[in-house]
Formats: structure tokens, C-alpha cells, sequence
């Protein structure tokens, strides 16, 4: 099985970067800070849009090398939430950080 | 030198005008493009993340060390212990159906998904806008794909006079293959298959063929039509292999819907009756939802048990009024689930709608009681669309809520979207 960490938090999104797409320029983050904790993602797995209700949610697949980070946002409230880590030493180290 | 028969059916001449685009492996690559760290890495994807799931779909890399489709995890990991399992995440897989179609919809008015993972493209009459050859549109389809949804995904790419053929050529070079089949190469590339790598023969029609003498697929081609309806098939689906083999085009046609349901294996061994009856009962709800998504009413219920012994029971029965709110369906399969012999624990449950016909929810009725029935239906269903699937339901779903999940379907994508909006 796989190692999966749920956090489902708000996070800062302190850095974007752009990308044409051919369509249009989209954004997507780059740095993430919660609880002290900074990420900087190095490759965008996919963005998929989806809805909760009629709210409009964006969730992202981003990596840092390290880990695989799903995060959402949503489109309404405007807030970024970090919804799972997953696959890696870090995500084992980070949960038993939290649980201690 | 095969054998030839007089008056018998010519091979289409015609040049390729049908293209069948095929996502390999789709789920597995869609998780793979959206998590690159498990990219080269062999993947399973599963419905439910426990012990005895079956892998629905694998990746190229899990494929190679054994692991196939509907094969349980336990085996899958004895074939590959490094196997990584993740569950399904169906509006992952719709956005990438929906970009597909974008894509092949962009060249062809006439395209049509077979399925979440693959599509055909109808060229005939576009001659004046694509003036281009199909293989080139079929490398440049490739190249899009992986601009718009990820550097990781590719597809097969099968190019024929015909859907069968197209899709015959989809699965010679996987998983990211271009080849065309048409009059000049069809022998020669039908040398190098076997009977049941064509779409349509398994085992059982193998086996038909075999007691005909037929033993390649060069021998199927050269079978005449009168041998494949009288003696092979039995009926016209004889004369219709000798078209398809032979590049004519018989696949052209849309199934109707004729049932509507939901079945679920029960998550408790021993089911007591209140466990059981907060499956059925949503089972039911969704099963509604299903029939007002198509806009359909029903006016018969099937119901079907399968116990822990291996035995099966059924029971169906037609109503005189059509039917499509929850509490009805609901009612109905009651009155059958009541019925049930009580020999043993059931194991897996089914329900499902038949005898369809167009909904008449828009139309007033003169009788009060069916206004107020057709009203609370879409004043739930309003509400449920607002904030979200089962934001109204039955008391007695609640239980299953959680644990019976809509979960992604093989084959057709009739139910995509309702599906992704309750997921």
C-alpha cells in the first residue's frame, strides 16, 4: 500500500508561477507555507478542475522531488487547502511530527 | 494460397477514413502524469483500497511484471511486490476525457466515445478541412495530448476503412503506436494475430470458429459469408464478421439504454436486515438518480441476490404507471426484497429499472398526489445539485453513505458526469 498523509489545512501559496497553455495563462503555485513549514514544488503534476456543490475547486497535483502534495482551491472562497501528502520518507516523517 | 470462394465479399479499397484513438492504461497514466514520482514505477488502481480490491487498471510498468486487469491485489502483489495501489479519482479521469474530446472534436464533427478511454473520429466528409493525411493528424492528436494534459501521456492511434479495423490497428504498438490498416497490408498484418486478439473473440467464439475449421484470423478473412452465418454464428452476426474483417463498416450504431441499476458486493459478512436495507435503499436513491439524469421513467424493477453458498435468487415484476422518484423505486424494490428466501447471507445485491420509457416529470398531472411527488423530486434534486450529492436523503441511506461509493465504470461514460458530480 501506499503511504498517504492526510492534512486537509489552509496553506499560504507565497509563490506562483505562470504558464501558457495555449489557451490562455494559468497559474500555478510554487511556494506553500503552513504551520512553519515551507515547500517548494519543482513540477506540476496536473490541474483538474472540479466541483463541491456549485462551488468551482481546482485541485493540483504538485511535487517537490520528494513528496507528491495534492492541494485545492477554491474558486469561491479563494483559499488554498493542502489536502494529502503522499509516497515518500518525508510524508512518514511529517505524520509522526504531527502526532507527536 | 488460400482458398477462394465465388460471389464473395471484396475488400474495401477505400483509403482509411476512420481513426481510433486509444489512452493506454488510462487510469494508471492519468495518476502517473498526476503524481511524477510514481511515474516508471509499476501502478495499480483500484475501486477500494483493501486487501481483496481488484485492479482496474495498471500501468505499462505493472502490466509487464504480470499484473492484468480484474486480477485481486493479493495476486497482483505476489507478481510485483513493489505494486503501488491507488484508489480511483474519477473527475481526474473526466478531465482528461473531456480534453480528449476537445481534441478529436476539433477535427471531425463526427467522433464518438466508445468508452472513458477511447474514442473513434469519422473523417468521411472532411475532406475539404483536413487536407492533411491521417497519419499526420494522428502524430499531431499525440503531440497535443501531451502539450494540453501532460508530458506523460500517449496514445494509440489506429487509422482504417473501418471501426474495427481502426481499433484492430489501435492495439498492434502499444502504448504509443500509429499504424494504419487498410487494403494493401490487411493480410499481412492479420498474419500476425491471433483469433482472439481481435475485438469480439474470446474463448467461446474461438471455439466456434475452431469447430469450423478457421484457425487464424487469414482464415477467418477468407471464410465465405454463408459459412460464417449458417455454420459459425448461426445467425447474421456472420455476415456482419465478414464485412467488418473485410473493411466495410458495420459498427456504425448506438445502443439503446434498456436497463438502469446499481449493484454492490456487501461490505459485512453477515449482513443483518437493517444492514441490508440501508444498501437496497441506496441503491435505489442512486439507481433514481440515474433514471432522472437520462430522463427516463421506469415500470419494472429487477431484484437480484447472491448468497454466500454461491446460490442467486431474482425476482422481477412491471407496474402499471412509470416511475422515476427515489421513494418509488425504493417502494418497489421493497416489495420485492420482502420476497426474498431467507437461506443464507447475502453476498452481492442488484437493482435494477427496465422497460423504459421518456420521463414525463414536465408534464402536470391532474391528479394532485403525482404534481406533489413530481415537485419534492426536483426540489431535492435542485437542492442536492446546489450543495452537493445525498445533501437530501433517505434516513435509512445514511449508514451505506460512506461506504458505498460511486466509483468509476468500465465501458460506457453515460454516467460520467452525474458520477463526478456525487464523487
Amino acid at each position: 500500500m501506499e503511504n498517504v498523509t492526510n492534512i486537509n489545512k489552509d496553506v499560504s501559496v507565497v509563490a506562483y508561477y505562470f504558464r501558457n497553455t495555449g489557451e490562455r495563462l494559468r497559474c500555478f503555485p510554487k511556494r506553500i507555507e503552513w504551520e512553519g513549514r515551507r515547500v517548494d514544488f519543482t513540477e506540476t503534476g496536473l490541474r483538474h478542475p472540479t466541483k463541491k456543490g456549485q462551488r468551482m475547486v481546482h485541485v493540483f497535483d504538485m511535487t517537490d522531488g520528494n513528496a507528491d502534495y495534492r492541494i485545492e482551491f477554491d474558486a469561491e472562497r479563494l483559499t488554498w487547502t493542502l489536502i494529502s501528502i503522499a509516497d515518500t520518507s518525508y510524508a512518514q516523517n511529517l505524520s509522526l511530527a504531527t502526532a507527536s | 494460397m488460400p482458398k477462394t470462394y465465388p460471389l464473395q465479399l471484396q475488400v474495401n479499397t477505400e483509403p482509411p477514413r476512420v481513426m481510433h484513438i486509444d489512452l493506454n492504461s488510462c487510469f494508471a497514466t492519468v495518476e502517473q502524469q498526476a503524481r511524477p514520482l510514481l511515474r516508471g514505477r509499476p501502478l495499480g488502481v483500484t475501486n477500494r483500497k483493501t486487501k481483496n480490491a481488484c485492479v482496474v487498471a495498471a500501468s505499462i510498468e505493472a502490466k509487464a511484471l504480470g499484473v492484468k486487469v480484474g486480477m485481486p491485489f493479493s495476486e497482483a502483489k505476489m507478481l510485483a511486490p513493489d505494486l503501488i495501489l491507488v484508489e480511483t479519482d474519477p473527475p481526474k479521469y473526466h478531465y482528461v476525457y473531456q480534453k480528449l474530446v476537445r481534441i478529436m472534436k476539433s477535427y471531425s464533427p463526427d467522433v464518438t466515445m466508445k468508452s472513458i478511454d477511447e474514442g473513434i473520429i469519422n473523417f468521411v466528409g472532411t475532406g475539404n478541412v483536413n487536407k492533411r493525411g491521417l497519419e499526420q493528424i494522428g502524430f499531431e492528436i499525440k503531440d497535443r495530448l501531451r502539450d494540453e494534459v501532460g508530458s506523460w501521456m500517449r496514445c494509440n492511434v489506429g487509422i482504417a476503412p473501418n471501426r474495427f479495423l481502426a481499433k484492430t490497428a489501435a492495439g498492434l504498438h502499444k502504448p504509443d503506436g500509429l499504424d494504419i490498416i487498410d487494403h494493401t497490408n490487411l493480410r499481412s498484418t492479420l498474419s500476425g494475430l491471433k483469433l482472439t486478439d481481435l475485438t469480439g473473440i474470446a474463448s467461446r467464439n474461438e471455439a466456434r470458429l475452431n469447430a469450423a475449421g478457421i484457425y487464424s484470423p487469414l482464415q477467418f478473412l477468407d471464410a465465405p459469408s454463408d459459412l460464417l452465418r449458417k455454420r459459425v454464428f448461426k445467425s447474421v452476426c456472420g455476415e456482419d464478421w465478414c464485412s467488418r474483417l473485410r473493411g466495410w463498416e458495420v459498427d456504425d450504431f448506438e445502443s439503446a439504454v434498456r436497463t438502469v441499476g446499481r449493484q454492490y458486493v456487501l461490505d459485512e459478512w453477515q449482513p443483518t436486515e437493517e444492514v441490508l436495507r440501508a444498501r437496497l435503499s441506496y441503491l435505489c436513491e442512486t439507481t433514481a438518480m440515474k433514471l432522472r439524469y437520462k430522463g427516463l421513467a421506469a415500470r419494472g424493477v429487477i431484484l437480484y441476490l447472491m448468497y454466500a453458498n454461491g446460490d442467486h435468487w431474482y425476482e422481477r415484476k412491471i407496474f402499471g404507471q412509470p416511475f422515476f422518484s427515489n421513494s418509488d423505486v425504493l417502494a418497489k424494490a421493497s416489495l420485492l426484497f420482502n420476497r426474498r428466501p431467507r437461506e443464507d447471507w447475502v453476498r452481492m445485491m442488484s437493482i435494477s429499472c427496465y422497460n423504459l420509457v421518456p420521463s414525463n416529470m414536465g408534464q402536470v398531472s391532474l391528479l394532485e398526489e403525482i404534481n406533489r411527488e413530481t415537485w419534492l423530486t426536483e426540489a431535492i434534486d435542485e437542492i442536492n445539485n446546489q450543495y452537493g450529492e445525498f445533501t437530501i436523503t433517505f434516513a435509512t441511506s445514511l449508514p451505506a453513505k460512506s461506504l458505498v461509493k460511486q466509483k468509476i465504470p468500465f465501458g460506457s461514460t453515460r454516467y460520467f458526469e452525474l458520477l463526478c458530480n456525487s464523487s
